[in-house]
């Protein structure tokens, strides 16, 4: 038996009927988990069978949806969704044994869907990476226009070798294709600054 | 025919170490309907991976539960690795699989021990703890703690184990063998115990398939899985690997299944430490998770199928940690199992499915 | 049958040497590596943070200012993560674990400053 993982979307709809298929099919109930986003939850329902492990994932639930329980299929889930009730709010609908939000006894409602301040934190400083990483790119490709520039100036006749040098290396960084070129433009600066230091 | 009466059965109960709450429906002493109730002791551990890094959840994750602590700290470590694409070297593959198989031998031989203990049979309690000791110390020498061990880290493991250590745990291990082939053979041949158990909370294997079991629960009722048999990690590198199943799917099936699963594990750790490779035990983990990304993974724990799930967010701390414990997902079985059965074994049948609750309430 | 092995074996040990020691007359001794507590060797501690900022169970201050490397025994989970993370090594798993106590109490070590001792050196020379 070889084990695989797989992650594959599944539409809210058709989430019971798909249950329904997968006990025919003679899979295995595994779990049901929910991931708490800014506006919903992501679903996530995990099958196995035969080592494969596939888990569907319905994104973006809103947090006012109905949700079919499929406790009806797999008697075995009602213990995940209550716990998916209770800590994330999710209405999920006709389960098997309905505690009715009584599962855990929680201080505050939802515990799961609060984003404490170090989560905040935590997303702040990803996005901050994410855009230095973006301007970084957009800064190289800004500079690479210049270079492409400069280029079409050093055309003329220049008395400098270093120059013509240049100037060659950018004809044929021209027919190169533009992802390249610019990754190679920014090597040369940084050898540049590195020689100039 | 009587009237139904409910009766409260737990949380706080002297079969149980831990508190699960049942409300028994009983009619003429017999059970026939039964809701279980968890949530006395729930914790939020997998909200707390918000304020940890991945680095430190892992002592997070190995304290879910005592006896589990070694196995939650593995799948935790293998799940962040899965997601961040890492491979870890050959050698700590093994000693994690020598560790977690240790682990199941204490696990198991403590369930045996307060299963003796519930059935009254004290002496035999004893010995097993006596025996569970031994493996107790061998944690001691090689990780430095006994239960909670802090010695898998993402990417590896902190400590190696010597040749003159693992040749210790071997001996020790045989030493073992031989007394609790003893204990075994009085415990699975007394007449009283076969008396409480034959017959006692049946689940057939239809049932077993129906409900989703997983562990040695549902390899009492024959169903033919057990993650070990996936193949990953060392466990691939075993020469033969055949999950211990029975067919009767009653209370002394599943004594008989955990009982011969010790034996298994002995011998698994006796061919790792003939195969272990040298090398390095761990590789430099740098970076963080993608944002997006996600990982799942399934691992075989002492009462069965652990599955965890991780999500990163592109910086140091992941988004969503999830684990779902054995025992949550053999509730259904356990009610199951208690539907039918004599107010008096009650008892019997929970001891022998073996609920974890720590793990079940992160 | 099965129990008179049983009994057999609880028979044979009342003859043998006992599993358990007399504590607290007797101790068993403490394994190599055993995790007991953690010390700070100031001497070579340069109070660069890196122990606070790994220490899961947020046990560990450092004060640069102060120069004051302080630890709560209460929070610490004994994980071992600061003795590996230290890049001086003079974070050091003592095999011994802490005493017994009444109440709670930090463990605070005042870090002593290379730099002051050289130029105390210079003045007096």
């Amino acid at each position: 038996m070889e084990f695989t993982q797989v992650f594959e979307p599944l539409a809210l709809d058709s989430l019971h009927d798909f249950a329904l298929s997968r006990k025919e099919d003679g899979w295995r109930y595994v779990q049901t988990l929910a991931v708490n986003k800014d506006d919903g939850v992501d679903l996530v329902y995990s099958f196995m069978k035969n080592g494969a492990l596939v888990n569907s994932v319905i994104s973006d639930v809103p947090r006012d949806a109905e949700v079919p329980s499929i406790s009806d299929a797999f008697l075995a889930a009602f213990v995940f969704e209550n716990e998916i009730h209770d800590l994330f709010g999710v209405r999920i609908t006709d389960i098997a044994i309905d505690f009715e939000g009584n599962f855990y006894r929680v201080s505050e409602e939802y515990p799961m869907t609060i984003i404490s301040p170090e989560q905040l934190a935590a997303r702040e400083k990803a996005a901050k990476i994410a855009a230095a990483k973006a301007a970084k790119e957009r800064a190289a490709a800004n500079a690479a226009e210049a270079s492409a520039e400069a280029a079409a100036e050093a055309e003329k006749p220049s008395e400098d070798e270093e120059a013509r040098k240049a100037a060659e290396l950018e004809a044929k960084l021209a027919a190169m294709d533009p992802e390249k070129a610019a990754k190679v433009r920014a090597a040369m600066e940084a050898r540049a600054k590195k020689g100039g230091e | 025919m009587g009237k139904a009466t409910v009766i409260p059965f737990g949380p706080q109960h002297p079969v149980l170490p831990e508190p699960l709450h049942l409300d028994l429906v009983v009619q003429d002493e017999t059970v026939i309907d039964c809701l279980p109730q968890i949530g006395f002791i729930h914790r939020g551990l997998e909200k707390l991976v918000e304020k940890r890094d991945y680095n430190q959840f892992i002592y997070v994750a190995e304290r879910i539960c005592g006896i589990c602590a070694m196995g939650h700290s593995l799948g935790y470590a293998e799940t962040v690795e899965e997601l961040m694409g890492v491979e870890v070297p050959k050698r700590a593959e093994y000693l994690r699989v020598i560790w977690h198989e240790l682990s199941r031998i204490h696990s198991h031989l403590l369930w045996l021990g307060l299963a003796a203990d519930a059935f009254g049979f004290e002496s035999l309690f004893m010995h097993c703890w006596r025996l569970r000791e031994r493996v107790l110390d061998l944690f001691e020498k090689t990780t430095g703690g006994r239960v909670i061990l802090s010695v898998v880290k993402v990417g590896g493991v902190v400590r190696d184990i010597d040749g003159a250590m693992l040749r210790e745990i071997v001996a020790v291990l045989e030493g073992l063998e031989a007394e609790y082939a003893t204990i075994v053979s009085t415990l699975l041949t007394d007449a009283s115990i076969k008396n409480r158990t034959v017959g006692v909370g049946v689940i057939s294997h239809e049932e077993a398939l129906d409900l989703s079991m997983v562990g040695p629960f549902a390899r009492a009722s024959a169903v033919n899985y057990d993650c070990r048999m996936l193949g990953r990690g060392a466990y691939g590198d075993l020469s033969d690997f055949q999950p211990i199943l029975d067919t009767q799917g009653d209370c002394y099936a599943r004594i008989k299944v955990r009982c011969s699963e010790v034996l298994q594990s002995i011998a698994i750790i006796k061919e790792l430490v003939a195969k272990i490779p040298t090398g390095d035990i761990a590789v430099d983990v740098k970076g963080s998770p993608a944002d997006g990304s996600q990982a799942s993974n399934v691992l075989e724990q002492p009462r069965g199928e652990c599955y965890y799930y991780a999500r990163g967010n592109g910086s140091k701390n992941l988004e969503r940690m999830r684990m779902r414990t054995p025992t949550s997902q053999n509730l259904a079985g356990m009610v199951a199992a208690l539907k039918g059965c004599d107010l008096a074994d009650v008892n019997m049948i929970i001891l022998t499915i073996d609920p974890c609750v720590s793990c079940t309430e992160r | 049958m099965g129990s008179f092995r049983l009994g057999g074996m609880t028979f044979g040990s009342l003859f043998k040497k006992p599993e358990t020691v007399l504590y607290p007359l007797e101790t068993k001794p403490a394994p190599a590596g055993l995790k007991g507590h953690v010390v700070n060797e100031v001497e070579l501690c340069i109070l660069c943070g890196i122990c606070q900022k790994g220490c899961p169970a947020d046990a560990i201050t450092v004060e640069k200012k102060e120069r004051l490397w302080a630890i709560d025994p209460f929070r610490c989970v004994q994980c071992g993560a600061c003795v590996r993370a230290c890049p001086k090594d003079c974070l050091i798993m003592d095999a011994a674990s802490t005493a017994i106590t009444v109440e709670k109490y930090r463990t605070e070590r005042t870090v002593p400053d290379p730099k002051a001792v050289t130029e105390a050196v210079v003045a007096e020379g």
